[in-house]
């Protein structure tokens, strides 16, 4: 039998999982919505990319998790390899696009900026405080202005006269939004300029200081945006590259580390139909009331995470 | 062959609007030239922006606008280190970095850079020294960068006390009267405050500036209100409110995102001034003004309405 | 007055010194101190509940620490001036506290001129009027010793922990150091305890490789000092198996500064021609000189809005272009979560874990 690798990226919004052989083929890819229930959204995954898996061929040797409840979904599947998203982003796309420079990253929560040298990350930057220019600022800019996310990329490309929205922060955007809308700009020339906005906050806040090389790789979910495709490639002057696989690239680097690293243990698919549940338990140990989060296979405690400190260690 | 005259370059922002004179008159004076930035509009602010470290002041974002504007366009671009003149007489911190963040900022440029100090508290360097020195290192003579300065503060003095005689003015005038509390490259700048300022005046009201009252009494009268308050500008305005609290129907305490002593001298100021209406009102890159006048009509509204003239 | 009441003293929790505030407050000033409790989230909770948005995070940590420090009983709270907004947090927290009316008696060093020294002997009698003044100055300087002994302890602990095989043992011995600290009552005791620190740390064997990941950490002097304001952020790093440095704390900056360190400004001329704030150049100074020694990255710390650390970042960023050393920029304020800290400080270890295999 040959062998395969797991990986899956657990976001807030998305979840996505892949399952590559040893030269990185993708054997199997799925992209669902997590709904903000990611032990759901995971059972899902691993059910749908079951159905597109030769099992007679191929068995998975190591799994690798990532995204912001890697922690969470490492545990219930058995993972071998626990990474965080920016690693596992920078992993994924430099094994696809060896000579990349600059990967931009926009995802639902946070911002990233990823430098690259070789083949290997050499610097990187997040998002600082707040969510402006963001996948929830665009979602939420789009639903004040009756239009479905979807559609926005559409919308921007028609407008010639982009109007000028402050971006800086959310509350002082929103403000300035509805102003414009109340002084009857065109609609697309308000979505262009929210888009301009996101380009143009995105490079003041997380690209500030960051000598941006082509190629540029743009990802994230908001990558899927035209409009906001374009505001980069005219602000930056160079093409930017959108890779039709590019939601993908945190759960593909999450199964070549996994492949990298040194932990087997083979997969078992019969996770889809097993009971999982969490439990939120507050610790009384001191005032921080540290919320420890304890994961329970059926009856059975597997894991348990979020004490601050070693008085919350015992509290299950 | 004729010589070719020096030009200094003044960024529009910032300590140009307290020194604007001062600086004008003290180079001419020595056979130099003054060359200032364009009012501020859209493409200063943006290019200051992108500039700018995100989480910095709108001014600083401005001011490195106008820096920009002025990068190539002249032989010197001045930005002196103004930290304090003494105890509790001190300036943010942001003026004592200026010179240096600027050289950062710009290292790709060949551009030159003027600068001096003044830091009475820790160096005992005051301005005359400091400009007069400047003036050497530009080869002028000791006698003539010091008849130099003395003709420049001379101005300077003269210009405010004129501007400090028609607040007197219009305080003596019939109407209603809001009193602005802010600093003055916040209040004058057309990308921040001179909106306030204008729409105020459409409005039928009388805009007063805190900040342009007696610089000494100021001083003094600042006491009254915050004993340790350790900044220069602040206590001037904090001043000019204890001077006029009584003569005015309201206060406006304007101030640029998210300006550090703002942030607790006007937390103070609501705390412990009373019995006047009072309005907080932030500033940020806002392209329009719409959000601002809305804020600034329910006020002159509410002012209106308490004096029952409503 | 015939008799004058013992006063409760209590001054902020403010990183490890507060073994130091109290021996001096007690051993030196004859009062009694109230050791403000732990910060914790309660802490972070009250003191954003009543403080102005806008305002940097350490004033939000210090109002909240001073409240729970007047539930523990204090009667006196102590603040100190400053070179940045920190000299006005004292009269701005006085006004707080007392419009949510309570009744204290409160010393502010803003208040007196610190370039005279009659003014500390006014301060002195504040305190406590029956100081002997002579033997104020001995003990005082017994407290500073402390404050020495607790910042060399605590460097070389960041340093080698990382590499601690005993399962908890250097944390432990750490842990025993401090504890020795708060309870000392005379010099003897201090001394003791830094022997036995001293001792205790060198009988560990590290098992640290010939050129570990080393990570150089520089900030704003409130946040880069508290582990809890800066969410343990030199735990977590030594825990993924990196030495630590750190030059900024009270010993470098105040202690020895004026006397050994006033030549750094003459170091980085080419970088700053002026003090850019009043720790930019000990900051400036020091993230260069771990770029010098070939680091392998550099973390610089600030609470939100902290105007000279913004400023400084310009610097950093020509430092990290000159040098090519990754700064990985870190902004606190009162929301930051644990597990947003983690995924940035994780992607870091890896980035110049990564790196360092490959360069």
């Amino acid at each position: 039998m040959e062998h395969a690798y797991l990986g899956i990226d657990v976001g807030s919004i998305s979840t996505k999982g892949v399952i590559i052989d040893k030269k990185n083929h993708i054997l199997s890819s799925q992209y669902i919505w997590t709904q903000g229930d990611p032990i759901g959204a995971v059972k899902e995954l691993v059910r749908l990319l079951e159905g597109q898996f030769d099992k007679e061929r191929y068995k998975i040797v190591a799994t690798g998790a990532t995204g912001s409840a890697r922690k969470l979904v490492g545990t219930i599947l058995g993972a071998t390899m626990v990474k965080n998203e920016i690693t596992a982003h920078a992993v994924g796309t430099t094994t696809f696009y060896p000579d990349v420079r600059t990967i931009l990253e926009i995802g639902g929560q946070d911002s990233k900026i990823i430098l690259v040298e070789n083949g290997v990350a050499v610097d990187y930057a997040m998002n600082t405080l707040c969510a402006a220019g963001t996948g929830a600022f665009l979602s939420s800019q789009a639903k004040r202005l009756g239009i479905e996310v979807e559609e926005i990329g559409d919308y921007a490309l028609r407008s010639t006269h982009p109007t000028q929205i402050a971006a800086r922060c959310t509350v002082f955007a929103e403000s300035d939004l509805v102003h414009k809308i109340q002084m009857g700009h065109p609609r697309e020339d308000i979505i262009a300029g929210v888009c301009n906005a996101v380009a143009s906050n995105y490079l003041n806040n997380v690209g500030k200081g960051k000598k941006i090389v082509s190629p540029v790789v743009f990802q994230g979910g908001v990558s899927k945006n035209k409009g906001v495709v374009a505001a980069f490639e005219r602000t930056l002057g160079c093409p930017v590259i959108v890779d039709p696989n590019g939601h993908l690239m945190g759960a593909l680097g999450a199964a070549v580390l996994a492949r990298r690293g040194s932990g087997r243990q083979e997969f078992d698919f019969s996770v889809e139909n097993m009971e999982f549940r969490t439990r939120e338990a507050s610790c009384g140990g001191c005032s921080n009331h540290c919320e420890i989060i304890c994961v329970y296979r059926g009856d059975q405690l597997i894991d348990s995470w979020g004490n601050r400190c070693e008085r919350g260690a015992g509290v299950h | 062959m004729e010589k070719q005259i020096i030009t200094i370059g003044l960024p529009r922002a910032m300590l140009y609007y307290r020194y604007r004179t001062l600086w004008r008159v003290f180079f001419q004076e020595l056979g130099m030239e003054t060359v200032v930035s364009a009012p501020t509009d859209r493409e200063i602010l943006e290019r200051g922006t992108a500039l700018a470290i995100d989480e910095a002041c709108l001014s600083l974002k401005i001011y490195l606008g106008h820096v920009a504007a002025l990068v190539g366009k002249c032989d010197y671009i001045l930005a002196p280190r103004v930290s304090n003149f003494g105890r509790h007489r001190s300036f943010c911190t942001r003026f004592e970095a200026l010179p240096d963040l600027v050289r950062n900022v710009f290292r790709g440029e060949k551009q030159k850079w003027l600068s001096y100090e003044v830091d009475e508290e820790m160096k005992r360097a005051g301005e005359e020294d400091a400009l007069v020195e400047l003036g050497r290192s530009l080869g002028c003579s000791a006698k003539a960068a010091k008849r130099a300065y003395k003709a420049a503060k001379k101005a300077e003095l003269a210009e405010h006390k004129a501007r400090v005689q028609k607040q007197e003015q219009l305080c003596r005038r019939e109407g209603m009267k809001v009193l602005i509390a802010a600093h003055s490259y916040v209040a004058e700048d057309p990308y921040m405050g001179r909106a306030v300022t204008d729409y105020l005046k459409r409005s039928g009201v009388i805009p007063l500036r805190a900040d342009l009252t007696d610089r000494d009494g100021a001083l003094k009268h600042s006491r009254e209100l915050s004993p340790t308050c350790k900044w220069e500008l602040n206590r001037e305005i904090l001043g000019g409110i204890a001077l006029r609290r009584g003569e005015v129907d309201g206060i406006i305490l304007l101030s640029a995102f998210p300006c550090g002593p703002d942030a607790m001298v006007n937390e103070l100021i609501t705390r412990r001034v009373k019995g006047v209406p009072m309005l907080n009102l932030v500033l940020d890159s806002q392209s329009g003004t719409a959000g601002v006048e809305t804020r600034l009509e329910s006020f002159i509204d509410i002012i209106r309405f308490q004096e029952g003239k409503l | 007055m015939a008799e004058v009441k013992m006063r409760s003293v209590s001054f902020p929790q403010y990183a490890e010194y507060s073994c130091a505030f109290k021996y001096i407050v007690e051993q030196a000033l004859g009062c009694k101190y109230v050791v403000p409790p732990a910060l914790t989230k309660r802490t972070m909770e009250l003191g954003t509940k009543y403080s102005p948005d806008f305002v940097c995070t350490p004033f939000k940590t210090i109002l909240g620490s001073m409240i729970e420090a007047l539930e523990a009983g204090a009667d006196t709270l102590l603040m100190t001036h400053g070179l940045c907004r920190l000299g006005y947090y004292g009269e701005l927290a006085e006004q707080i506290l007392r419009d949510l009316g309570y009744q204290f008696d409160f010393i502010n060093l803003s208040d007196y001129d610190m370039s005279k020294k009659k003014e500390y002997i006014r301060i002195v009698r504040r305190f406590n009027p029956k100081v002997n003044y002579a033997r104020f100055l001995v003990q005082f300087m017994e407290g500073l010793r402390m404050v020495e002994y607790v910042d060399e302890i605590t460097c070389e602990y960041y340093k080698n922990c990382g590499f601690d095989p005993s399962g908890g043992g250097y944390k432990r011995a750490y842990q025993d150091f401090l504890t020795a600290m708060r309870t000392a009552q005379s010099r003897a005791d201090v001394e003791a305890g830094y022997r036995a620190a001293k001792r205790e740390l060198q009988s560990i064997p590290l098992d640290k490789p010939q050129r570990p990941l080393r990570v150089g950490v520089v900030g704003e002097f409130y946040t880069v000092m508290d582990a809890f304001s800066n969410l343990e952020l030199e735990q977590k790093l030594a825990d993924m198996g990196v030495e630590v440095h750190r030059w900024m704390n009270v010993t470098n900056q105040f202690l020895r500064y004026g006397s050994g360190q006033k030549n750094l400004k003459v170091k980085i001329q080419d970088l700053c021609q002026y003090d850019m704030g009043p720790t930019s150049t000990a900051n400036i100074w020091y993230a260069r000189e771990c770029a010098e020694r070939g680091y392998d990255g550099l973390v610089h710390i600030k609470s939100a809005a902290c105007t000279p650390e913004i400023d400084v970042m310009p610097v950093l960023q020509n430092i990290s272009a000159d040098y090519k050393i990754p700064v990985l920029y870190l902004t606190y304020d009162a929301q930051t979560s644990d597990v947003g800290l983690m995924t940035r400080l994780e992607a870091f270890y890896d980035m110049i874990h990564m790196r360092k295999k490959v360069l």
